[in-house]
């Protein structure tokens, strides 16, 4: 019966596509096994960043040919950390990953991460000396130096001259105080086509105690009773408080920042791309992305100073897991990347501040033909840069501290009522640590 | 006998695959979930055996209870709304007639959307300032929303964007409403039963096993689909207002890294929905089901 | 004083109103979407309803495939789908049959079973099935995200097939089994000819399913040459800070082949033909 044959005909059909289809789907990436050794390195970030360490990966390659490195890259920071995790977990890591000083304890605690002091010991292309030493101490655990941080970036002020001027403001100065940066926001905040809304505001920053943290420095207060051994966070102290009052006031009181619903119409960084904002709060991380910005004239200032100069490190470092199979591979690529040579590459993208000293003071970071020209400001506040405390669960308390700062910014609740809201929720997290971070 | 038992076998031989794949892929993994759920696990180092302190710690900790509390919330805002309306659209389009498979089709395509593209769209749509929303209500001299900005106003919001994907009730409702034979309604009518009676004594009684199925595939699904959309949308804020169980399950397992106490909470939230299910089963009386469904 | 076929008209001419309503309301976010893909990145967006923009950036969606492999990520997509299909529909239905002609004791112990599964939430899965597909190796390969279709995707599909066999009249099994066909024979050559609006049913829901599927591509794949649209469209939306246009124009290009799929094959799509209504309205 025609039916019949049909069905029949059908059925096999049916079979050997879905038999094709597993053959296709289980054979594993056709990775020609050309190269001695592959190794795989995890990166974050957007297009602009990503191509940064793409050239870096490509000149790596031409000077040890035998070695593959594939570049994976996760483009959300949090879906980063994500992966991280669950390739842990899996013992599938990639050879080579970035970890942020601030999120690294959890690991080194563990024993996950291969100790890379050693190897830097022995390295004949680089030793501990070339870096700043503000770099290498965050990543130093119980004595031993666990990763190699890539750069000793900070907090600056990205600030569009082009609004600048035509509000009649000249640049900031490199000792502008917290008056001089208000007054500036004030004047950059503008209602520019007359609809009775603002659209131009003079300062975006994201809301949370990372940002907070170098104006309670700069106030003389501190986030932790003791950032070696810190036991509570202590921003109820006055000079913490008033910090952390002027900062919500920025948007509460002097409404120079977007309110919550303008930030969620559309974000503050977006707005300074599109010269829509006067000043935006960032670390060195965005300079690639700003780099393509074609409508406005930009450049950096310090952050503007308070009682005391103080700044705050952004730093990240190259890690080995503990159970990569090609850690003389991967600690070659490493090795590499923070030479002279691969920092000149990371930093002629403009991603890092690097850690290397002669690197950073080169004309590969700190040409003026290349924006942003006042690189130097980066430099300049290295003396005075702090650390956030190194710590298994600092991760909880920043995230919890952003909320209830979030609530007092955006006037949901009040400085005092957030603070106090804040340390009795960290506090379940200051359970004594098992190893603390050491000092060299 | 032989052939009858032989036949049998066959059958259960074409049934190994799903039941295997059931084994291997979820009877399995949710019994490791279990066990992980007494243990303290983060990826790095082997689980710790921790017994019943997962479990105590969770029901003291205030977010958990926020996101049980925004959970339920949910549930009572969204189940009984999707049901209804629902029920209503089902009622409206079940008899075929000219245009009727184009209305269908716009009652079901919403359902078809990818989650992440789904809760995006809503993401524009929501957007206080400049989403289709609040320009509508502004040009109709309505006062705008800040919809997933408000603390308030954050979880009817995405609420809001859970009544549009109705499909696959609505396609059981229809199924229901078909199988109810004319000649009721025909007597009925004759009888000088108006439009209400027809619906109260004869639709509504002879829909309801469908309607339950419908109810609690809803419930099952309602109090798990939050994710994709607080994820998306709001990351469970503003100040936890969205936070739902999923997503705070999500977090603690892969952003802590508590994958223990992640397993405890789906613990919870496993057993949350059964007994949700049970307590409408007994409310509702029953199933009413019979295999000719 | 209205006449009967004055008050018919007037009834489905109510009917046309509201379900043409119903049909604006559900369609509107679909127009809305489209029209804010068309928008120039980067200006500010307009404060007024503009329905279609004015002039209407097409470019937006060429842009999207230069900022990422999304046409590469779209292949991957199709091709987990399309795989996803034929496979799924042999394990469903195979399931289906076969709970359909068990005695009622196993089916209904089958039936349980598959509520149980649907009410497991999914997070409670995805690290341990993390780990049961690590150990068979299956990282960063498409098997890992074809692995669902072993269970039949879903057990609603299994339901699905289990209605439609149950439909089926006995005699024409019966008859079948007497003339000394085995269970695989009667599956191929009886039940499925006649469960076709459900094989397209289970086949458009499941096409949708991998189409749509994010956490799994997330999870499980390292490579970005095997990223899907799904993952690419968190990609974009992390990726992109200035344009919610761009973004919507992925969306578009997310949605239009689900959307076409569902259209051609709706005629087999509502029950009443998959379960053989038995009155026609």
């Amino acid at each position: 019966m025609a039916t019949e044959r049909w069905t029949m005909r059908r059925t096999m059909h049916y079979c050997l596509m879905v038999a094709a289809v597993c053959i296709s789907a289980c054979a594993p990436a056709a990775m020609p096994a050309v190269s001695a050794e592959a190794i795989s390195f995890m990166i974050s970030g957007d297009a602009a960043e990503k191509a940064a360490y793409a050239q870096l990966v490509d000149a790596f390659r031409q000077r040890q040919p035998q070695i593959a490195v594939t570049l994976i890259h996760v483009p959300g920071q949090s879906d980063y950390r994500k992966r991280l995790g669950v390739d842990f977990a899996a013992g599938t890591p990639a050879d080579i990953v970035l970890i942020n000083y601030r999120r690294y304890a959890p690991f080194a605690a563990k024993g996950a991460l291969e100790p890379l002091g050693p190897y830097l010991a022995q390295s004949n292309l680089i030793s501990e000396q070339d870096f700043y030493a503000e770099a290498i101490a965050p990543f130093t655990w119980n004595g031993v130096l666990m990763c190699i941080p890539q750069n000793i970036s900070s907090l600056v002020v990205y600030y569009n001259r082009t609004l600048f001027q035509a509000a009649g403001l000249n640049d900031p100065q490199p000792d502008w105080t917290w008056n001089d940066f208000l007054r500036a926001a004030q004047a950059l905040t503008r209602d520019t086509d007359g609809d009775g809304r603002v659209d131009q505001y003079g300062l975006g920053t994201e809301v949370s105690l990372f940002r907070v943290a170098p104006f309670i420095w700069q106030n003389g207060g501190d986030l932790v009773d003791d950032p070696l051994a810190p036991t509570r966070l202590t921003l109820d102290t006055p000079a913490a408080r008033e910090a952390i009052q002027w900062f919500v006031d920025l948007q509460v009181k002097h409404h120079v920042t977007p309110g919550a619903v303008a930030e969620a119409a559309e974000s503050s960084e977006s707005r300074f791309l599109n010269g829509r904002l006067g000043m935006f709060l960032n670390s060195r991380r965005g300079v690639p992305t700003y780099r393509t910005i074609t409508s406005f004239d930009w450049d950096v200032a310090p952050l503007p100073q308070g009682n005391s100069r103080a700044g705050i490190l952004h730093s990240d470092a190259y890690c080995i897991p503990r159970v990569s199979a090609n850690k003389a591979a991967a600690w070659a690529f490493i090795e590499f990347a923070n030479s002279a040579e691969g920092q000149r590459i990371i930093a002629s993208t403009g991603r890092t501040v690097p850690s290397l000293r002669a690197v950073a003071e080169s004309p590969a970071f700190l040409d003026p033909g290349r924006k942003p020209a006042n690189s130097r400001v980066f430099l300049d506040v290295i003396p005075f840069m702090r650390g956030v405390p190194v710590m298994e669960t600092w991760v909880d308390i920043e995230d919890l501290a952003a909320e209830e700062l979030e609530r007092a910014y955006y006037g949901q609740a009040s400085v005092d009522e957030a603070i106090a809201t804040a340390i009795e929720r960290a506090q379940p997290f200051f359970a004594p640590p098992a190893s603390t971070p050491g000092t060299q | 006998m032989k052939y009858h038992t032989r036949y049998n076998l066959s059958l259960y031989v074409l049934l190994a695959p799903f039941l295997s794949g059931i084994v291997i892929l979820v009877l399995i993994p949710a019994a490791l979930s279990l066990a992980l759920a007494f243990t303290s696990y983060d990826g790095l180092s082997a689980p710790g055996w921790r017994g019943l302190q997962n479990f105590r710690q969770i029901i003291d900790d205030d977010l958990f209870r926020r996101a049980v509390a925004n959970s339920l919330v949910f549930l009572a805002l969204t189940v009984p709304l999707r049901t209804v309306v629902t029920l209503g659209l089902a009622l409206l389009l079940h008899r075929s007639r000219r245009g009727i498979g184009l209305y269908r089709a716009a009652v079901y395509i919403p359902t078809v959307i990818p989650g992440v593209a789904y809760a995006l769209i809503w993401l524009w749509i929501l957007n206080p300032i400049y989403g289709p929303l609040n320009l509508l209500l502004n040009a109709t001299g309505l006062p705008a929303i800040t919809w997933l900005v408000n603390p308030h106003t954050a979880l009817p919001a995405i609420a809001l964007t859970a009544l549009f994907q109705l499909g696959e009730g609505f396609v059981v409702l229809l199924a229901g409403l078909q199988h109810i034979p004319d000649e009721y309604y025909d007597s009925a009518a004759l009888d000088g039963a108006g439009q209400l009676a027809l619906f109260r004594h004869i639709t509504l009684p002879l829909v309801m096993p469908w309607l339950l199925l419908v109810i609690m595939r809803d419930l099952i699904a309602s109090a798990q689909n939050t994710f994709t959309p607080a994820l998306i949308m709001t990351g469970g804020g503003p100040y936890y207002a969205t936070l739902f169980l999923p997503l705070f399950i999500y977090q603690t397992a892969f952003d802590r890294f508590r994958f223990g106490e992640g397993a405890a909470l789906t613990t919870f939230l496993f057993l949350g929905v059964a007994a949700l299910i049970a307590v409408t089963y007994r409310l509702l009386g029953g199933w009413g089901y019979d295999d000719s469904v | 004083m209205m006449t009967r076929s004055d008050r018919a008209m007037r009834q489905s001419l109510g009917f046309h109103l509201v379900a043409a309503g119903i049909t604006l309301l559900f369609a509107a976010p679909l127009v809305w979407v489209l029209a804010a893909s068309l928008r120039q990145p980067g200006a500010p967006p307009p404060a007024r309803i503009a329905w279609l923009p004015d002039p209407p950036a097409w470019s937006n969606y060429a842009h999207i495939f230069e900022l990422l492999p999304l046409g590469r990520y779209m292949a991957n997509s199709l091709l987990l789908a399309a795989g996803a299909v034929p496979l799924t529909i042999l394990i469903a239905s195979w399931a289906g049959f076969a709970m359909a002609q068990l005695p009622a004791r196993a089916r209904y112990a089958l039936l349980t079973l598959a509520v149980v599964v649907r009410m497991i939430p999914i997070t409670a899965l995805w690290l341990p099935r993390f780990l049961v597909i690590k150990e068979l190796h299956l990282i960063d390969t498409f098997a890992a995200l074809l692995v669902p279709a072993w269970m039949g995707s879903s057990p609603l599909f299994v339901l699905v097939f289990y209605w439609s066999f149950r439909r089926m009249p006995a005699a024409l099994i019966e008859s079948a089994r007497l003339d000394g066909l085995g269970a695989l024979a009667i599956w191929a050559r009886v039940a499925m000819p006649l469960a076709r609006p459900a094989t397209v049913a289970v086949g458009v829901l499941t096409f949708v399913q991998y189409w749509s599927d994010f956490i799994n591509p997330l999870l499980y794949l390292k490579s970005e040459t095997r990223y899907t649209l799904s993952v690419g469209l968190r990609v974009l939306q992390q990726m992109d800070l200035t344009s919610w246009p761009l973004l919507m124009a992925g969306v578009v290009v997310m949605l239009i082949p689900v959307i076409l799929l569902f259209v051609l094959a709706q005629r087999a799509f509502w029950i009443e033909d998959q379960i053989g209504g038995v009155h026609g309205n």
